[in-house]
């Protein structure tokens, strides 16, 4: 008992207990309990029945939320992008160029400032009789205004284009981390050998950010199909169902319309494509995928 | 390697009983009170009234206690987004509130899921006789009146002096009916570049033009109809003619527009006065408030707020006793003069203060607004499950005149997906 005390298999789990149990509470035990609440009527405020797979056939059936989770999947988009900016941003802020810290930290702004926050300013800037508008027309690039957020044809990108202003700065300080973990002397020998500073980035940076990029690109799928903040805040997945996500749709489903029940069925079927998205970042990124070497 | 899955294994189970030992410890349900003759305490709530209201919330409880010394009534404030998920965990968690100030919409969800008591068994007829009819029909679902109708608004039409003139328009004889507001925005757009007004896009705009939202049993949706397809065209055509801006605008975007001068006319109930009083002191000295134009069915909206009582409560009788008592002609009374509301009672308007005008915007709009109270009906009348409903309108609105879908097609559409949350 004391030699496992000491061990440093203890240390690991007293250290892990306190997020574990957190975990436990908030994370795990609802999405068991939502498997039960998927197959009843669930609604909170009366009485609960066993309805079986009803929901899940509903869900299949529901018009709004097929295109709810097309429109997550076409929000998936964004993480390439996300993944390419972010390193380039890391590479420049990682050079030593005079007054470097006030881009990294420039950059990092949006990360800490809060996603409501963040979306009301956006919906300022581009509502109507908007500044990006005004300046738009001003230089000459449109001649009359643009409904941004309520255009069913553009919204969704500008939606995208914001959740992607806000992640660059995080993603950047990841792969940031992971550049300087790089070994100098890695770039020192290509250089002596007479490599290019493109073919230092192809194969050195990388190769060795490997997995850096596997973790960003997951966790980046992960948020893409889960966005909600900056959706609910600035067209409640208006106009029509233009901008409607799977979040907002089980939100509204389970908080709004109190269908828990079929709001549980909906995340689970959603947790089990982002569940099968993984597998295949997980598979891409195992021998094969991209090989830059 | 068997070890090491037994290890896991046990890990796992571990874990899982840790987590069902967490979830048992929840909250424990409120017990009935009043058994051995000790005072009940009623759980009251109300939405956005802390503060400002304070004084008035603690002399009319005084009142009521004292009358009732075997009551006591623990009144909290909940901000308007807050208070759903509160009322649901509060429910889930066997600890309900007795008594609860939402709105008619939310009301009406509740009632068709059977959370709310009918108060039709608890009122005597002279004391349902006390509300506009209109008022206290719009949470009857099935004969059962699922809330006692409060505080409530009507709109009226609130015009920026300055703009209108400036568009050539004389604010001394304003237009009466919705035709004329369409021809007042063409003019506006006009001469000044500016929208008319800007709008939400809810099921609301069906009840202007009298196009019922379900038919007479509430079983199935109504409102595909040829007068339906004219009346989203029209809306259609003055949102490219500039008289209504092209967007769906909740309340604070409409505060935006017209504080920012971007819009000359605003279609809202009395608090909107509060808000431009704020936002732009200019803009409110040039206002004026008259009776909101008319649409084809020649009515006047309520949007109310009401009381209700949950059936999950403990003391289902003292909780319907004191929403009575809250929402009688002389408690509506004191409230309406306290926060510049208007009363569901009829008593109430028969007040000086609802027919006297000292020229203030503020007076103004009240009198307008309470001369129409008796024709002031809620456009969601009796609407089984109001919040789907509603929501899966506004998208259809959207989709015609944000999206440029069909009208007819998008209708059909919708009249299939209400009938769908109709059945639920």
């Amino acid at each position: 008992m004391i030699k496992w005390l000491r061990s440093e298999s203890f240390t690991a789990w007293a250290f892990m207990t306190p997020g574990l149990l957190l975990l436990a509470v908030f994370v795990f035990w609802p999405i068991i309990y939502s498997i039960p609440l998927a197959l009843t009527d669930y609604s909170v405020i009366s009485d609960t029945h066993y309805v079986g797979l009803a929901n899940f056939e509903a869900a299949f059936k529901d018009r709004n939320f097929l295109i709810s989770v097309w429109n997550s999947l076409v929000y998936v988009l964004i993480v390439p992008f996300l993944q390419i900016f972010s390193i380039l941003m890391a590479v420049l802020v990682n050079s030593r160029i005079p007054a470097i810290k006030i881009f990294r930290t420039t950059y990092y702004i949006p990360v800490v400032t809060s996603m409501v926050a963040v979306a009301l300013i956006w919906s300022w800037l581009l509502g109507n009789n908007s500044v990006v508008n005004y300046l738009l027309i001003k230089v000459g690039i449109i001649s009359r205004e643009i409904h941004w957020l309520s255009d069913s044809n553009l919204a969704l990108y500008v939606l995208m284009f914001i959740t992607m202003w806000k992640g660059l700065g995080y993603y950047m300080m990841l792969y940031l981390a992971g550049l300087q973990n790089i070994p100098q002397d890695l770039y020192e020998a290509a250089r002596v050998d007479g490599a290019s500073r493109w073919r230092l980035i192809v194969h050195i940076t990388l190769p060795l950010l490997r997995p850096y990029i596997l973790f960003c690109t997951l966790i980046s799928l992960m948020a893409a199909i889960r966005v909600f903040d900056e959706v609910y805040v600035l067209t409640k997945g208006g106009p029509g169902t233009a901008t409607l996500t799977s979040s907002l749709y089980i939100f509204q489903k389970g908080m709004e319309q109190f269908n828990f029940g079929y709001a549980s069925a909906l995340g689970l079927i959603v947790g089990a494509v982002i569940g099968v998205l993984s597998i295949i970042v997980f598979r891409f990124n195992r021998k094969g995928g991209v090989n830059p070497y | 390697m068997i070890k090491k899955a037994k290890g896991r294994l046990r890990l796992l189970v571990s874990m899982l009983a840790l987590v069902v030992l967490l979830s048992s410890c929840g909250g424990g349900s409120s017990k009935p009170e009043n058994v051995n003759g000790e005072k009940v305490t009623l759980q009251f709530w109300t939405i956005a009234l802390q503060p400002t209201f304070t004084p008035y919330f603690n002399r009319v409880i005084a009142d009521y206690e004292q009358k009732n010394p075997d009551v006591k009534i623990d009144w909290k404030d909940y901000p308007y987004d807050a208070v759903t998920n509160k009322l649901l965990t509060s429910i889930a968690s066997g600890s309900s509130p007795d008594v609860v100030n939402l709105n008619t919409e939310f009301a009406s969800q509740m009632g068709s899921k059977g959370a709310v008591v009918d108060m039709n068994e608890y009122l005597s007829p002279e004391e349902k006789a006390a509300y506009f009819e209109g008022i206290y029909n719009s949470t009857v679902i099935n004969g059962k009146a699922y809330a006692l109708p409060w505080y409530t608004g009507t709109e009226v039409l609130y015009m920026n002096t300055k703009l209108v003139k400036a568009a050539g328009l004389d604010p001394a004889h304003p237009p009466k009916t919705r035709e004329e507001l369409s021809e007042w925005g063409r003019q506006v757009n006009r001469k000044l570049g500016k929208a008319g007004y800007a709008q939400q896009l809810v099921s609301k705009l069906f009840a202007i033009d009298g196009i019922p939202i379900l038919n007479k049993e509430k079983t199935a949706a109504a409102f595909n109809t040829p007068e339906a397809v004219t009346m989203i065209n029209n809306l259609k055509k003055q949102m490219e003619d500039g008289v209504i801006l092209k967007e769906d605008a909740d309340f604070a975007q409409q505060v935006k527009y017209y504080a920012g001068e971007q819009v000359a006319f605003e279609l809202a109930g009395p608090t909107f006065i509060n808000f431009i009083k704020t936002a732009a002191p200019d803009v409110y000295k040039n206002t004026i408030a008259v009776p909101v134009p008319t649409g084809k069915a020649d009515v006047r909206l309520s949007n109310s707020m009401d009381l209700v009582v949950p059936t999950k409560s403990a003391h289902v009788n003292e909780a319907v006793k004191f929403a009575v008592f809250l929402t009688n002609a002389e408690s509506q009374t004191a409230f309406s003069k306290a926060a510049n509301t208007l009363p569901s009672t009829k008593d109430s308007i028969k007040d000086p203060y609802f027919t006297q005008s000292d020229q203030s915007l503020e007076a103004q709009a009240k009198v307008v607004s309470a001369q129409s109270l008796d024709k002031a009906t809620d456009y969601m009348v009796g609407v089984p499950n109001a919040k789907d409903v509603n929501s899966a309108v506004t998208r259809a609105f959207q989709n015609i005149l944000l999206n440029g879908t069909d009208t007819k097609q998008t209708l059909t559409a919708l009249e299939e997906e209400v009938n769908d949350i109709l059945k639920q």
